[in-house]
């Protein structure tokens, strides 16, 4: 526990909450997912299920059930899907499962739901889930899954400390492409790149560590240290940012970083039981500062065509967490971050251009040993909270919140966007953010 | 009580759920507050995995080891509660520290009203491992598999027998 006690965050805005999604789970529920298209999330819960519910009417569409032995710790919708909907499932009892199911069904659902239809627990539509694949290969529990943005390759994780990458050949015949081993323990949380094949998982021995393909074979190609504990998050920055609020930095200042941001692309969150967020950003190697001369400094030609990349932690969130953070989830639309965790509190943040120059309490940015000054662009950024609810389940945990699209009637605009959290207490609730 | 119900194969929850639903009804902030000894009472009885005999007669659990404080923040947690339970192990290398842990950490979720966040650590300089204990009981989702885990549950389950 690194961080320094520090009083809750103060901010202006709150949480609403819209609906809870019901009927709620009677066991803990541990993560929701937003699916790509469709107005409907899944839920992965340790009744060996996973709960599929609808955005418009907020209540039950479908249960997955009938393919896991314990918990269900995580799941993900694949990508770009049209015409089906596929989802992979994460259990504590080591397997993988891929699951199917034609968006004909999804779509009647949904419209008996805007009819006002009571079909509640109606068994037909869980008939339309079919259990397709099941991944063996993981020695213990698996903690995350995740699809590449291509939705190409599928990568899980372990507490046996391994990351696996699956691909899928051609339907329902998943070949294992890496087995990736360089973690010392538990691997909690796997992330994909917005848009480069770039895959990160952060895990028990408190790093974060980022993957490419190398010629034919998946390697690590970097480490990120910082985290005093179990990193148990981490989320990508959209391939398009957004920043928040009025700018006080002049127009060739914000040019600058802009393009310095175009340069090193999406940067990583994290969110650990060390109650701290970090922001972790890539150097770009074409910007690698010439050596010092007279110092006879040869530059490395390994390094600059090797595979490797240098992140370094950019900044720190404010802390804003009394108990460890579990999970965390970076904005497409708004580039906003929010972070829930053991205290049971949703926070918010968003990132803001910098007063000028000359203000430097208000900066969050650091600079890291080893971080060249020329590197950084001239206007910096601040991230704040804007929006916090305390104990947003009750007294119980928050084991996850995301982002999605509001689809319900009460929405204003067609992206608007909602919060989801996800609780110990089996409740999945959703949100606005009130600023 | 999400515990109870990860752990419904068992059987195991049957048998907490019976012993332990003494003190989980106190749902307002009018009901008598829950205090250092009811916890040591709570825990004190439960048995050492290796020997026939209580925790608290090894003086694993010690009353002054056992601290309730209100969880930092605004009022609306004021009702927030945090134990914090510091055991000793009978030998600074006993392999079991991480399981004797674990059933105090699975006996006061279950027996105290959610609103208790559990913390259990080993005493400071009693263990030769003490940090990778302490690191592995804080670690939620491992005390949830745990409770998934057949084995474990087993063991688990005859430490607890004793308590009533």
């Amino acid at each position: 526990m690194a961080a320094s006690p520090t009083a809750p965050p103060t901010s202006a805005g709150t949480l609403k909450l819209i609906a809870p999604l019901t009927p709620p789970s009677s066991t803990r529920t541990w993560l929701t997912v937003p699916h790509h298209s469709l107005p409907l999330v899944a839920t992965a819960t340790s009744d060996k299920t996973v709960r599929v519910y609808s955005l418009r009417s907020f209540t039950l569409h479908s249960t997955v059930s009938g393919g896991h032995k314990r918990s269900v710790r995580s799941c993900a919708w694949k990508p770009g899907t049209k015409g089906e909907s596929v989802l992979a499932t994460g259990s504590f009892d080591a397997s993988a499962g891929i699951w199917r199911r034609w968006d004909m069904d999804m779509g009647m659902a949904r419209e008996r739901d805007l009819t006002g239809g009571v079909d509640e627990g109606d068994e037909e539509e869980d008939e339309g889930w079919r259990f397709s694949v099941i991944l063996d290969g993981h020695e213990s529990e698996i903690k995350s899954v995740a699809w590449s943005a291509s939705g190409q390759f599928l990568a899980t994780c372990s507490r046996d400390k391994s990351v696996w990458i699956w691909e899928e050949m051609e339907d329902d015949n998943f070949e294992t492409i890496a087995v990736l081993q360089e973690h010392e323990a538990d691997v909690k949380c796997v992330a994909w790149h917005p848009e480069e094949e770039l895959l990160a998982s952060s895990s028990y021995d408190d790093t974060i560590r980022l993957y490419r393909e190398d010629i034919d074979d998946w390697t690590g190609i970097a480490v990120l240290s910082g985290h005093d504990s179990t990193v148990w998050s981490i989320d990508f920055e959209p391939a398009k940012p957004a920043l928040s609020g009025d700018s006080q930095a002049d127009a060739s200042d914000r040019a600058r970083w802009i393009e310095a941001r175009e340069a090193s692309g999406p940067r990583l969150v994290s969110g650990s039981d060390d109650r701290t967020l970090r922001i972790w950003r890539r150097r770009p190697k074409q910007k690698q500062p010439a050596p010092p001369t007279g110092q006879g400094r040869i530059p490395s030609i390994i390094r600059t065509h090797s595979i490797e990349e240098d992140w370094y932690e950019e900044a720190r969130l404010p802390v804003a967490h009394e108990r460890a953070i579990y999970s965390v989830a970076w904005s497409k639309r708004t580039g906003r971050i929010v972070s829930t965790g053991g205290d049971g509190r949703i926070v918010v943040y968003e990132e803001r251009w910098s007063e000028p120059k000359g203000n430097e309490e208000k900066t969050d940015g650091l600079n890291p040993e080893g971080t060249e000054a020329s590197d950084l662009p001239v206007a910096r950024t601040t991230w704040s909270v804007v929006a916090s609810i305390e104990m947003a389940h009750d007294v119980f945990e928050v084991n996850h919140v995301t982002f999605a699209r509001r689809f319900d009637s009460g929405r204003t605009s067609d992206d608007e966007e909602i919060i989801i959290s996800t609780g110990d207490d089996g409740q999945v609730k959703v949100w606005t953010v009130e600023i | 009580d999400p515990f109870a119900t990860a752990a419904t194969d068992s059987g195991l929850s049957r048998s907490f759920s019976s012993s332990s639903s003494d003190l989980n009804s106190d749902s307002d902030e009018l009901a008598e507050p829950i205090d250092e000894q009811e916890v040591y009472d709570l825990i004190s009885t439960i048995s050492d995995p290796e020997h026939p005999l209580s925790l608290g007669s090894l003086a694993v659990v010690n009353l002054p080891d056992i601290h309730i404080v209100p969880a930092a923040g605004s009022s609306a947690s004021s009702r927030m509660r945090t134990v914090l339970v510091e055991i000793t192990p009978t030998i600074t290398h006993c392999s079991l520290a991480t399981v004797i842990g674990l059933g105090v950490r699975v006996r006061l979720e279950q027996a105290l009203p959610p609103r208790f966040r559990v913390d259990v650590r080993i005493k400071e300089g009693t263990h030769s491992t003490g940090d990778q204990v302490n690191k592995q009981l804080g670690d939620k989702e491992r005390v949830a598999a745990a409770l998934e885990n057949g084995t474990l549950l087993g063991v688990l389950r005859k430490m607890l027998e004793t308590c009533q």
